[in-house]
């Protein structure tokens, strides 16, 4: 944000209220519509909300709403990678952040709010735990910091992240296992922008990086199928995987006969693969030739020179950038309605169809709207910090 | 590299060597995962036969021509691409126009007006556009009062569930040809007359208020062009038809719930994302640029838009070249309210005919076709731009 609250001048609120909205007869228009229309639009809001709305539409059918289909006896599979989640979070923001009290507590308040609408009676020890994994998860690391434990921490945090999303696919298979038919809500959300990140960073960094390669075979391959995904629209993409890769994928170990969810996690990782290289593309051309040839110098090889030295500078240089491809991944994973999967949205849009909320589409449309704004939201603002911090552009 | 006695194989020591062999090793894996997918692929009906025959569909939203399922796919097909054509041009002004307004409005002095470009900001950018056009589709354009409610203002737009109707000039045709003749003719002049103030400006020193002086004429020929022609448009004003047979709006513009719901949400997410593409190249000017301005005395709105937007401009074009790309391709998303788009009539062409890969080709070429036309436009721009820079 640009503005932060206002700063109280010495002069008092009045002085602050000529200068920043009255300081000339333009202004004083601008600044009378501005609140007219703003007056207008929170009494509009505020009515619906409080009087208009019918929120038992949404409360009834929280079940629904995060988990869909997804068989209510097998929830136990879901909490421990959500702790893990939990505790490394809060470990991570306790090691690297120099975050104020007002920031951590509007996080908390963030965190607690998405934990109280899964709470559902018998679900609040649980509830409790995952708040309890993320408050201690950084007390230790805010402790831990600039202590003789300080990398150990950093990499149970880091080990801990990329954990997450193989314990999620390990626990939802071990046993009888939940069939990826029945994953819904935002829990699908979730997964297919797990997996989209998780698969296709790498694949997007090896692509970034044969698109700036020295071999051109392999700098017009990569080239080629950078443009020709990002060519297409995402949607686009996921009917192809729907009509198109059965046709191609090999037969080995059941893979041509993978269900629409796991072909539409390889097509999500694909697709996000491509938007990622171009952002670490960017990056890539940030560092200097010196670099190559201090390395050179140095006697590293050219895998050394790429993994220590140029690496860890070009993806530092496009965080924010990073950041916000996976905010598009993460908002892109309501385009699955073309597959006719039953995700956030889906469910959403199925609430109204119920005989007793017949016409509360807004209320269930307004929900799915808000969850998925928190999320990509707290992901913005974590980016914009990570800029502040980094100063990006100076090494 | 180093004196030290190559040990290892001369290939693999000598750069260029090396990189051939990498390159051959990698072209081979290339070769072999191509000839598989022409081993898979042979099967599959290349052909584009499927594409003369009879649709056996309708299309809801077509606004050059008429179409019944009778006609025949290809024809269905350029339908759809006119209605992507239109959402699509129609979405990139209107984008423009708000992402200008809000970027510039994010810096403004005004406390609340910043703070209220940055509330439309941060909401609309961060939440999915598929929610937002769901939502303007289902919660707000059907929820309108029905057609046979006759809701509307001055009897000059209708509003309803079935959309809106507006009033829109009709070109007449008897006058038209004339009209667009004395508009040409009337920018001779003006440009004469601006130019000849330009230069006495300069020469001068004098200010001579070149654009004013060029408006005004060209104000007065299209004048003169008016008592001798009359107006070269008849407004047409829709009106509703409400009896037993049909319930339906006739004459001015229609606009479908569809169209009005992806084109809102579309104006509004491409919007927000222009504006913080207008902020980012504002603030890379440096301030000297907007106090020089202040010195000279210059109002806010001359600052902006005689120093500060025409070169943050420079900085502006790739950004915008992205967003209307983003733009083009978000288009597909029609598909989720039914609006007869190139994603979804393609959609149907295979759900009816079958032949995926043929129409997924057809499809990426002219999504690749529209995306390219708008970067050449917009590198046109681009180099006018940069020239001015360099005169």
């Amino acid at each position: 944000m640009t503005a932060a609250a206002p700063a109280m001048r010495p002069g008092g609120p009045r002085r602050w209220v000529r200068k920043n909205l009255f300081s000339s007869r333009a202004n004083s228009v601008l600044t009378i519509v501005t609140t007219l229309l703003m007056l207008a639009l929170t009494y509009n809001v505020a009515r619906f909300v409080l009087v208009g709305a019918d929120w038992e539409s949404v409360d009834v059918n929280r079940r629904l709403l995060f988990l869909a289909t997804y068989p209510g006896d097998q929830q136990w599979r879901l909490w421990p990678p959500l702790w893990l989640f939990a505790a490394v979070a809060g470990l991570g923001y306790g090691l690297w952040s120099r975050a104020s009290r007002r920031e951590i507590a509007s996080l908390l308040a963030v965190t607690a709010f998405l934990l109280l609408l899964i709470v559902e009676g018998n679900t609040a020890l649980l509830t409790v735990v995952t708040m309890a994994l993320t408050v201690g998860g950084y007390v230790v690391g805010s402790r831990a910091r600039e202590t003789q434990f300080d990398v150990l921490a950093r990499r149970a945090a880091i080990g801990g992240g990329v954990a997450v999303l193989p314990l999620a696919l390990v626990l939802l298979n071990v046993g009888e296992g939940v069939r990826t038919t029945a994953w819904g809500g935002v829990m699908l959300n979730i997964m297919l922008a797990g997996f989209g990140i998780g698969a296709g960073f790498p694949f997007g960094v090896m692509l970034a990086l044969g698109r700036t390669s020295s071999l051109r075979v392999v700098r017009i391959a990569s080239t080629s199928y950078i443009e020709f995904v990002r060519a297409g629209p995402l949607v686009l993409w996921l009917v192809m995987a729907r009509f198109v890769l059965p046709d191609f994928l090999p037969a080995v170990g059941g893979l041509d006969e993978v269900d629409l969810v796991v072909r539409a996690m390889i097509v999500m990782a694909g697709f996000s693969a491509a938007y990622i290289a171009e952002v670490v593309r960017g990056g890539l051309q940030t560092i200097p030739d010196g670099q190559h040839e201090a390395a050179d110098a140095m006697g590293l090889n050219a895998l050394q020179t790429t993994w220590y030295i140029v690496l860890p500078q070009a993806l530092r240089a496009v965080i924010p950038a990073l950041v916000s491809r996976f905010v598009s991944l993460w908002k892109d994973t309501s385009l699955v309605f073309v597959l006719g999967f039953v995700d956030l949205l889906g469910a959403a849009r199925a609430i109204p169809a119920q005989p007793e909320f017949v016409g509360k589409q807004a209320e269930a449309l307004l929900f799915a709207a808000l969850l998925f704004w928190t999320i990509s939201f707290t992901m913005s603002r974590l980016s914009a910090r990570i800029e502040r911090h980094l100063g990006v552009g100076v090494r | 590299m180093s004196a030290e006695p190559a040990q290892r194989s001369r290939l693999w020591r000598s750069g260029r060597s090396r990189s051939l062999t990498l390159q051959a090793g990698f072209s081979l894996l290339l070769l072999l995962l191509l000839a598989y997918i022409v081993d898979r692929g042979s099967n599959l009906e290349l052909d584009i036969g499927f594409l003369d025959q009879q649709a056996g569909f309708a299309i809801s939203h077509s606004w050059l021509t008429d179409f019944d399922s009778n006609d025949g796919r290809v024809a269905a097909y350029l339908i759809a691409v006119s209605n992507t054509v239109r959402i699509v041009f129609v979405g990139i002004v209107l984008a423009t126009i708000i992402g200008v307004i809000a970027g510039v409005a994010r810096l403004s002095d005004n406390w609340l007006v910043s703070r209220l470009a940055t509330l439309y900001v941060e909401i609309v950018r961060n939440t999915p556009l598929l929610v937002q056009i769901v939502f303007w589709y289902t919660a707000i354009f059907l929820k309108l009062p029905r057609i046979g409610d006759n809701r509307n203002v001055f009897e000059l737009v209708f509003v309803s569930n079935r959309g809106l109707a507006i009033p829109w000039p009709e070109p007449r045709t008897d006058a038209f040809v004339f009209w667009v003749a004395a508009v040409v003719l009337a920018l001779v002049p003006a440009y004469l007359v601006r130019r000849a103030r330009d230069r006495r400006e300069l020469e001068t020193g004098e200010t001579t208020r070149p654009n004013l002086y060029g408006v005004a004429t060209f104000l007065g020929v299209v004048a003169a062009a008016f008592v001798m022609l009359g107006l070269p448009v008849e407004i047409d004003t829709p009106a509703l038809v409400d009896d037993r047979f049909t319930q339906a709006y006739v004459g001015g513009l229609s606009i479908t719930p569809e169209f009005a719901a992806l084109l809102i949400a579309l104006v509004a997410y491409t919007g927000s994302f222009i504006a913080e593409v207008v902020r980012g190249s504002i603030q890379a000017l440096p301030p000297g640029q907007s106090e020089a301005g202040m010195a000279l005395g210059l109002t806010g709105y001359q600052r902006t838009s005689l120093v500060i937007l025409p070169q943050a401009l420079r900085s502006m074009i790739p950004g915008l070249t992205n967003e209307y790309l983003n733009l083009t391709k978000n288009s597909s998303l029609a598909a989720a309210i039914a609006y007869s788009d190139l994603f979804q009539i393609s959609s149907i062409i295979i759900n009816k005919a079958g032949h995926a890969v043929v129409m997924f080709i057809i499809v990426i070429l002219t999504y690749q076709a529209m995306s390219l036309t708008i970067s050449a436009g917009m590198n046109l721009l681009n180099r006018r731009v940069q020239l001015a820079r360099s005169r």
